[in-house]
């Protein structure tokens, strides 16, 4: 079990530095921010000047291994559009980040799974159809259109939500059902599938002749087994949600790190960028990690096979 | 029952309707956040928006755009390089010191210093040094006659010297402290920057008690803030969206002209637009007035140069070239251009419609035009590149923030600029004549003569005057000026 764990934080962080790598040069091969800074009409001579000041002259190799050389101090270096150290700008936005994908979470969680379990036992009657339209529009709906709805109709005409900011659990419930639109239907979807595969098993049969209901049987048994692929969608989905949310960031001037890459990307604030996509990719390595170790608790047969 | 299940929820998430704000703090919501609260760093709209509320400046531009003292009380020239400022003795900074020329004198030394690595150094490179000549006197020397000296130090904000000393670059960033009517209160990076009023402000106390600046960057959502009352003003609106807030109750629309010229760069180096005909052909296929009715329902003024009124060395009586699609289509026979293709670059920074309809009008006489769209900084790098990367064609919103043809037809289309694809040793004589003297009369007709030949020339094509469009409550008197100021300590309820 160690070795295994060993073994996958190895291939975690080959994974980061990869990401890394490509990101420090895709992001320097399109350009670097001199010309994005400089007022219009600055000369050749100014520019240049500028952008010897910054270091972009030199070649990429010798930028790359400065920059890992600092990484390795653990110095992520300061922006170069806000002067200030970039671990504290990105820091200061992980908090939003991480309400904001639970909250979403919460809402993919707490009603997709619930909606595909329905679903599942409700096989073929009104009330299947009925969730899957829901599952449907949740999954249909981008985000830039619903987030812009939901302001209109909570923010605007019924004026219980505030309509953009980030001033408590009141600013964080549209943004959440936004992001959380897209994850609930994939949840839906696959604990409606899971469910449906283990309802035709044996187990189930045996359970309902022994005597149990139908609902004592999913609950009692189906759910469990039905558990191990919606772990894995969950892994993924919190990945997904923390790199996704930057329309939704956008659209509700939610101040995470979604908004925060797209604004350094736009302003080549390549240090922010980086910083933000090594932060992000860890996460997604680590959210998987723990999905292998939920495996095993989940089921056994995972465990004694490991 | 709706209505009490209503306030209960509510109630349970605190979020009672935002309409009862406090009068007295004033609510702005910008589309970005504030890059750098240092005036003497970041200029982006957004951050000089809010730092400029913290700060004076050596001098200022009032309603009609005419530069008055601020700071400076007085200033004369003792030769073409050397002004003499004298300033107030009554301004105090947020700390309780007081504002003297040493503070001005070190301002212009760090802004100008390369080590500072100032966006803004190219504004005011041209000054050679400054010194205290006085207890309420400053002189500065400038490297050669420099007209545009004042309107770039409309921009030039005072900072204090001793607590820039004592606390450092990145601190003093991080915690401001200038002397203008606002005082920084707290700034939550990406969220909201929170000032409150300089009781003891030299010009009299502050009408608004507080100003907090949201950064919110999607328009909808900012029209959304307005329209609960969430926000008390915002800018950064398309014509669109003020169409559409027309008929609002509680909000009005307010919009200026500004110094900003959309304008067509034309490439007279490189591609088929290196005939002159070709160029002369493209101006008579351009409808102004269609573009600005369609495309910017009207919030545009058109304008037959590369330059607006709001600019110094702006000439009305250089004719434009007529709309006129029969004579484009005969001048590109006679070219010998006919289905020669134009290469548009552009990036998503500007308008998409815009190209399209120059796209559709070019056409219309006989032209073909492809548009190449590729990110901001590379579509700069293509642009500011050597003249065969340039493309043929592209679209431009031009600024100086200065208020002078110096600031856009100097950079725009003097050879050896690297906006400038383009040569001609008559225009270049004349365009430096004009930065070479104080005299405004000789500057004027310098400027005439350059405008006529880039008439003739069209190495650019001039659309139209840009206008900035803010949507506000009602109550709130606010006056915007040409070149976007946004000073709340003009501002009150009516």
């Amino acid at each position: 079990m160690i070795g295994h764990i060993a073994s996958r934080l190895g291939q975690a962080l080959l994974a980061s530095f990869g990401v890394l790598t490509i990101v420090f040069f895709i992001m320097r091969l399109s350009g670097d921010p001199t010309l994005l800074l400089v007022p219009e009409g600055a000369s050749l001579e100014q520019i240049n000047q500028l952008r010897h000041q910054l270091g972009f002259d030199r070649p990429l190799p010798i930028q790359f291994a400065a920059y890992l050389g600092d990484l390795a101090r653990l110095d992520f270096g300061e922006s170069l559009v806000q002067r200030a150290p970039v671990l504290g700008i990105v820091a200061e936005r992980i908090p939003y980040t991480v309400a904001l994908a639970s909250g979403a979470l919460l809402v993919a969680i707490g009603i997709g799974i619930p909606a595909g379990i329905v679903m599942a036992v409700a096989r073929g009657t009104w009330l299947e159809r009925a969730l899957a339209g829901f599952v449907l529009a949740g999954q249909s709906l981008p985000t830039f259109w619903s987030g812009i709805l939901l302001i209109l109709l909570f923010g605007v005409t019924l004026g219980w939500l505030p309509t953009s900011g980030a001033d408590g659990i009141a600013s964080l419930i549209m943004p959440s059902l936004a992001l959380g639109a897209v994850g609930m239907s994939t949840f839906a979807r696959m604990t409606r599938i899971a469910v449906l595969d283990e309802l035709s098993r044996d187990y189930v049969t045996a359970a309902r002749a022994r005597g149990l209901s139908r609902g004592q049987a999913v609950v009692g048994h189906v759910l469990r087994n039905a558990a191990v692929p919606v772990v894995t969608i969950a892994a993924l989905e919190i990945g997904n949600l923390l790199a996704g949310a930057v329309i939704v960031e956008t659209v509700f001037a939610w101040p995470g790190i979604g908004q925060l890459a797209i604004q350094s990307i736009q302003s080549r604030d390549f240090l922010v960028v980086q910083t933000v996509v090594l932060f992000v990719s860890l996460v997604y390595v680590a959210t998987n990690l723990l999905a292998d170790l939920l495996y095993a608790l989940i089921d056994p047969r995972i465990r004694m096979g490991a | 029952m709706r209505l009490i299940a209503a306030a209960i929820i509510a109630l349970l998430i605190g979020a009672l309707p935002a309409r009862a704000q406090p009068k007295d703090t004033l609510t702005v919501d910008l589309p970005g956040d504030v890059a750098t609260m240092d005036p003497q760093l970041q200029w982006d709209t957004d951050s000089y928006t809010v730092y400029r509320n913290i700060f004076d400046n050596l001098l200022t531009r009032d309603v009609s755009g005419k530069i008055v003292p601020q700071v400076a009380t007085a200033w004369r020239y003792t030769n073409d390089t050397t002004i003499v400022f004298d300033l107030r003795s009554d301004i105090l900074f947020h700390d309780g010191s007081r504002l003297t020329p040493d503070d001005v004198v070190f301002s212009i030394a760090r802004i100008t210093n390369p080590a500072l690595k100032s966006p803004q150094l190219s504004q005011f490179d041209q000054i050679a040094s400054a010194e205290t000549t006085g207890p309420t006197q400053v002189t500065l020397h400038t490297k050669s006659p420099y007209p545009a000296l004042l309107a770039q130090l409309v921009k030039l904000s005072i900072v204090p010297k001793a607590y820039v000393e004592k606390v450092g670059d990145t601190a003093f960033n991080q915690a401001v402290i200038g002397s203008g009517p606002y005082r920084l209160k707290s700034w939550q990076r990406g969220v909201q920057t929170n000032l409150e009023a300089n009781e003891g402000y030299w010009r009299g106390k502050p009408f608004f008690k507080a100003v907090t600046f949201r950064a919110v960057p999607d328009s909808a959502t900012r029209i959304a803030d307005l329209r609960t009352g969430r926000a008390d003003i915002t800018r950064g609106l398309t014509p669109d969206d003020a169409v559409a807030m027309k008929n609002e109750k509680a909000l009005k629309l307010s919009s200026i002209a500004t110094e900003r010229v959309a304008y067509l760069f034309v490439n007279a180096l490189s591609g088929p637009t290196k005939d002159k005909r070709v160029r002369q052909a493209i101006a008579m296929a351009i409808d102004r007035d269609t573009l600005i009715s369609a495309l910017q329902q009207g919030y545009a003024k058109p304008t037959n140069i590369v330059l607006t009124p709001a600019n110094f060395g702006y000439v009305a009586d250089v004719k434009g070239w007529p709309f006129d699609p029969a004579k484009a289509r005969a001048l590109i026979k006679e070219a010998g251009a006919e289905g020669a293709t134009i290469s548009f670059i552009t990036s998503p920074a500007y308008d998409r419609r815009l190209n399209e309809a120059v796209q559709q009008m070019l056409e219309d006489v006989g032209l073909k035009m492809t548009i190449a769209v590729m990110d901001q900084p590379t579509y700069l790098r293509r642009r500011l590149g050597t003249p065969e990367d340039a493309g043929s064609l592209s679209q431009g919103r031009w600024s100086c923030a200065c208020q002078d043809a110096d600031g856009v037809i100097f950079p725009l289309f003097r050879s050896g600029s690297v906006w400038s694809k383009f040569t001609n040793p008559e225009y270049d004589a004349e365009v430096d004549a004009a930065r070479a003297t104080l005299d405004d009369a000789r500057r004027l007709a310098h400027y005439h003569r350059a405008f006529e030949i880039l008439r003739e020339e069209v190495p650019g094509i001039g659309l139209f005057q840009d206008e900035a469009i803010y949507l506000m409550r009602r109550e709130l008197a606010f006056t915007p000026t040409a070149n976007e100021a946004f000073f709340v300590y003009d501002m009150k309820w009516e």
